[in-house]
């Protein structure tokens, strides 16, 4: 017995052969099981800090029903922060944040265009960039109707700029 | 870095280089200060120790975390005062001498006098060899305790502080009990027999904490009026 | 395998980052054991070297070690959950249900917390018992001693302003049994409980006083006291050990 340990002994030292002593082999379990303690720790406070519920406004909104838009008409809702644009082709809900810094853009009607006061970006009706340091055209929001005809507004899901909702 | 050699100056030979060991002034005596004992680097022994404390102390918190959970009852009703209202449990001992005491003395003088008892313990010149209680005047103390026992128990009954009464009661026999046995040469009869004044004291006062707070904890139910645990569902 | 992550763990530790943040070395010889401690900022409060008597766990059963330890297990905690938690009177009860039926491990972390907090109580007065029947207390250590008795004041303080936290039933009467107590001081108390709770009933004022108290200024005024602690034992010559002692007792 006592020659086994001392061979096992002798190896470790030099960090040789595939033994290991046990006291090395104690070490890694304990450095193995506190490493796995961690891990889990993290993962806990990761899960932790990750909110379930979240008390923000609704993403997803009625925009009552389209009888109320006439044709050719830019109605900018403002708690939601978006146009209902409607054309001959159909429905649009423009996103009315500037895609530059992210400030609220108005409707001018009698420019027929969107602008952002802040850093002087216009968009036309339907979103497409005039002019202005902005790098994408303002995006469209997911457009449906519900079951008793009211327009309904998903403002989590982004859609084509040419898709219209016919009605 | 291990073959850092520090250079000092000084050589080992006392005659060539002497210096100054102690200096001894004309009316002191030399104190040898005892041998501390057999000394261990913090790390890794300490270190290590508290280390494996720390692990069992969170392991054994995580078990009992996950099985049971922290009391919440309804949202605060200024309105509505639950029967019984009961402090944490750390206040509890202090909830039951209010039933006893009136608000100032059980609130406020007796807590004060607590904390200013325990601040000047150490304060306390009488008495710092520890001399157990009956090692000298042993019928004269016993007389002084008995009869500061007696008046002791007399103002609390006039209270009808019972729960002070009961590990009084019990101290102060198992205290006689020590006198009559301090000559008695069994281990643990002997080593009560020759516990100080101070720890007697402590002991009391631990004993009086532990049954105020035992039974404003479960014996105490609606309006402070006594109930037997078992005969509730309420711990 | 073994052998290549030991390999990799020295070629780590002879790097130069390594090197740059980590100065002395591994700890293998008694003076680079000592400045493992003495010169770590976290460290050198301790002692160099302990007694080995000390070290028993009948010398001190490590009360005054578990009762740091619990600080620290409610320091971190006690952050986690400060993060859904708002100091205000209808949502701080909301927050409690969020924590325990909404909040990914929120009622695992608040168990542990409350359990922490009644542990702590416990352990701070069994290790000042225990440090008084050991005799620890005595010259040169009274002025410890007397840090320790408004440690554990704090510490009483601590648990009893988190109790007012959850602001359900038994926080909100705990409370105002507690302030109604202070007012039977003479003179001064009526003004102690007006100050206490920023009002003349325990309401939003005192919820928010509370919350300042127990989050910032108590753990601080505790760390402190804790550091002084720690620096005293050191300073006196380390834990009390009785010549007598044959195994730390």
């Amino acid at each position: 017995m006592s020659n086994a340990n001392d061979a096992t002994f002798d190896q470790t030292k030099s960090g040789a052969g595939n033994d290991v002593s046990r006291r090395d082999f104690l070490n890694q379990i304990t450095v193995g099981a506190l490493g796995i303690a961690g891990l889990g720790s993290v993962a806990v406070t990761y899960q932790y800090f990750a909110p379930n519920v979240l008390f923000e406004p609704a993403t997803q909104f009625r925009a009552g029903t389209p009888d109320l838009y006439p044709v050719h008409s830019v109605t900018f809702l403002q708690d939601q922060q978006v146009y209902i644009v409607r054309m001959p082709e159909g429905f649009y809900a423009v996103s009315a944040v500037c895609t530059h810094l992210g400030c609220v853009t108005q409707w001018k009607s009698e420019a027929e265009m969107i602008a952002c006061p802040c850093h002087g970006s216009k968009f036309k009706a339907d979103g497409t960039k005039i002019e202005g340091p902005a790098p994408r055209p303002l995006p469209h929001f997911a457009l449906s109707l519900t079951a008793d005809g009211e327009l309904l507004v998903d403002k989590l899901q982004s859609v084509k700029n040419s898709q219209a909702l016919k009605v | 870095m291990a073959d850092n050699k520090i250079e000092t100056g000084f050589s080992s030979d006392a005659k060539k280089d002497p210096r100054r060991v102690v200096f001894v002034t004309k009316k002191t005596s030399a104190k040898v200060l005892g041998d501390r004992g057999p000394q261990l680097m913090t790390y890794p022994h300490l270190l290590l120790r508290e280390a494996i404390a720390f692990e069992i102390l969170v392991i054994a918190m995580v078990v009992i975390a996950l099985f049971w959970d922290a009391p919440l009852e309804q949202l605060a009703n200024p309105l509505l005062t639950p029967n019984p209202a009961k402090a944490p449990w750390y206040f509890l001992g202090l909830q039951e001498l209010l039933h006893f005491f009136p608000p100032f003395v059980a609130g406020i003088l007796i807590p004060t006098l607590v904390v200013i008892a325990l601040v000047v313990i150490p304060y306390f010149n009488i008495n710092v060899e520890g001399e157990p209680l009956w090692s000298k005047h042993p019928s004269r103390n016993l007389r002084t305790v008995l009869i500061s026992m007696v008046l002791l128990l007399a103002f609390l009954a006039f209270f009808d502080a019972w729960t002070i009464i009961l590990p009084t009661a019990i101290i102060a026999s198992i205290l006689i009990f020590s006198y009559t046995a301090r000559e008695k040469s069994g281990s643990w009869q002997a080593t009560l027999g020759a516990k100080p004044l101070s720890w007697w004291i402590m002991t009391w006062f631990i004993a009086v904490s532990i049954c105020l707070t035992v039974v404003g904890t479960f014996f105490r139910g609606p309006g402070w009026s006594w109930v037997w645990p078992w005969r509730t569902h309420v711990g | 395998m073994a052998t290549n992550v030991s390999l990799l763990l020295e070629t780590l530790r002879e790097s130069k980052v390594w090197k740059s943040v980590f100065r002395r070395g591994p700890a293998n010889s008694n003076r680079t054991r000592s400045m493992a401690v003495f010169g770590n900022l976290f460290l050198h409060w301790m002692p160099v070297k302990v007694r080995e008597k000390s070290l028993h766990v009948r010398a001190s059963y490590y009360l005054g070690s578990i009762s740091f330890l619990l600080f620290l297990i409610l320091f971190v905690t006690g952050i986690l959950l400060m993060f859904y938690y708002h100091p205000a009177a209808p949502n701080a009860y909301r927050d409690m249900k969020d924590l325990q039926f909404v909040v990914s491990n929120g009622v695992f972390l608040r168990n542990l917390h409350r359990l922490a907090a009644h542990l702590m109580v416990f352990m701070v007065f069994a290790h000042m018992f225990h440090v008084f029947y050991r005799g620890g207390y005595k010259p040169p250590h009274e002025f410890n001693w007397v840090i320790g008795v408004v440690l554990l004041l704090v510490t009483l303080f601590l648990s009893y302003t988190g109790y007012l936290l959850p602001w359900d039933q038994l926080a909100f009467w705990a409370v105002t049994v507690g302030t109604n107590i202070i007012s039977a001081m003479p003179v001064i108390g009526d003004k102690i409980r007006f100050l206490l709770l920023g009002g003349h009933i325990v309401g939003e004022n005192a919820l928010l006083r509370f919350y300042v108290m127990h989050v910032l200024i108590l753990p601080l005024v505790a760390l402190v006291l804790i550091g002084i602690h720690f620096w005293r034992v050191q300073k006196d010559g380390g834990l009390t050990v009785k010549s007598k002692d044959s195994d730390g007792r």
